[in-house]
């Protein structure tokens, strides 16, 4: 018997997994039904979709990416007080005191970025396997929406190491805002606590980084993958051709 | 409807039988020999994508280190001055068109576009020769995007004039 059975078939084994038992198609199910990680995932799924060439795995590697911001993200929430006297100080006290600072820093902004880039190449991926199409109109929604919170979120921590790349990255991104009609001063003012970028504006912006949007951002993809779940077995039309029509 | 003689079975009893219901949409069940198990086919997969993304962030971080400028100057505007560079685009527009086309109508028509995108396309068929005007029109929007993002990002230095990346650069992440 391996070691991972031998444990999965202890008595804690059996009080945590509940079905111990992996060899049986139904036993795989049973696992998936009584663990929590695991319920995300549907039993089966279509054969193409575990195919490099259908999804390119950009979904699941989105999910990898803002893992990993999470936990370096609270890393770095350790060392970081979101004033202007302390920020960039901060900063470069986590990359020049903090061990492994300078690592998970570089992780954090290296991870942002390529999370833009996966969750919009994800976007791309979808459509053109027309995977937006009925009944999954709605998940595709919720995509666009995923991609709103990434962008901000990106934009948001752009912002906290306040040096002059983040102040003036900031202050164009937000002069945006003030060319809504009507509205365009007063959401500028909203975002940024006052006239120009300052300490209000990097307070605003730190609560909204570390706080508000990730847990948007959880609960919006929570549904995606539910709703992804929940179409797996779908057949669209014409994934054999129209012969079977 | 009632079944008028439902029949009693050792404390079962059938209510009737009715036309089968998809559950979700217009759902067509997959043959048995299409599907397969997600235990271990999709999970080892997606394990694998996990420590491909893992170590490339690794690699990434363990060779470049993210940018830290001077402290923020409010009195001291850099020349030019640049968004992040998923904004590149946006602020491309901003200084070819008016800042109410470039600023809030584009960015707004792109939003409510991808929104609205599977109920302005009708066309079922996931056939990508049946769907060329989709297809087209969203890679010559990609294309274009690319473009401007690519153009915003490196292509401008001071004074947002052109450059050309080999000579200037004023990309920053």
């Amino acid at each position: 018997m391996k070691t991972s059975e031998r444990i999965r078939k202890s008595t804690i084994g059996r009080s945590f997994f509940r079905n111990p038992d992996r060899v049986t198609e139904r036993d795989r199910a049973a696992g998936h039904w009584s663990n929590f990680l695991l319920h995300l995932y549907p039993v089966k799924v279509r054969k193409v979709e575990i195919t490099f060439k259908y999804t390119a795995f950009l979904g699941v590697a989105s999910v990898v990416l803002f893992g990993i911001l999470t936990v370096t993200g609270i890393f770095l929430m350790f060392f970081y007080v979101p004033s202007p006297a302390n920020a960039y100080g901060d900063v470069q006290t986590i990359q020049n005191q903090v061990a492994f600072g300078q690592f998970l820093r570089n992780s954090h902004r290296w991870a942002a970025h390529l999370m833009v880039l996966a969750v919009a190449a994800h976007l791309a991926r979808v459509f053109y396997r027309g995977a937006y199409k009925p009944p999954k109109e709605f998940n595709w929604v919720i995509g666009v929406v995923l991609l709103v919170l990434t962008l901000l979120l990106s934009f948001t921590g752009y912002l906290l190491p306040w040096d002059q790349l983040a102040y003036w990255a900031v202050t164009v991104g937000t002069a945006m805002a003030a060319y809504v009609p009507l509205v365009g001063d007063q959401v500028q003012e909203l975002l940024l606590g006052g006239p120009t970028v300052g300490a209000p504006t990097l307070l605003r912006f730190y609560v909204l980084h570390v706080a508000v949007l990730p847990v948007a951002l959880v609960a919006v993809l929570t549904i995606h993958i539910w709703r992804w779940r929940k179409d797996s077995m779908l057949t669209m039309d014409s994934d054999q051709g129209d012969t079977d029509a | 409807m009632l079944d008028p003689d439902p029949r009693v079975i050792a404390n079962k009893r059938l209510l009737g039988v009715v036309p089968g219901k998809p559950g979700v949409g217009d759902r067509k069940e997959p043959a048995e020999e299409d599907t397969v198990m997600v235990w271990p086919n999709l999970l080892i997969r997606h394990a694998v994508t996990a420590l491909v993304v893992i170590v490339i962030v690794v690699l990434i971080a363990a060779f470049f280190d993210a940018p830290l400028r001077e402290i923020a100057n409010p009195t001291n505007t850099p020349n030019p001055e640049k968004a992040p560079w998923y904004f590149a685009a946006l602020q491309e527009l901003l200084a070819l068109f008016h800042p109410l086309v470039a600023g809030v109508l584009v960015p707004g028509a792109i939003i409510l576009g991808l929104v609205a995108l599977p109920y302005i396309d009708r066309n079922p068929s996931i056939d990508p020769r049946k769907r060329q005007i989709a297809r087209t029109a969203f890679t010559v929007f990609m294309l274009l995007w690319i473009a401007l993002t690519l153009i915003g990002f490196m292509f401008r230095g001071e004074n947002w004039s052109w450059v050309w990346p080999w000579e200037e650069w004023h990309g920053e992440l």
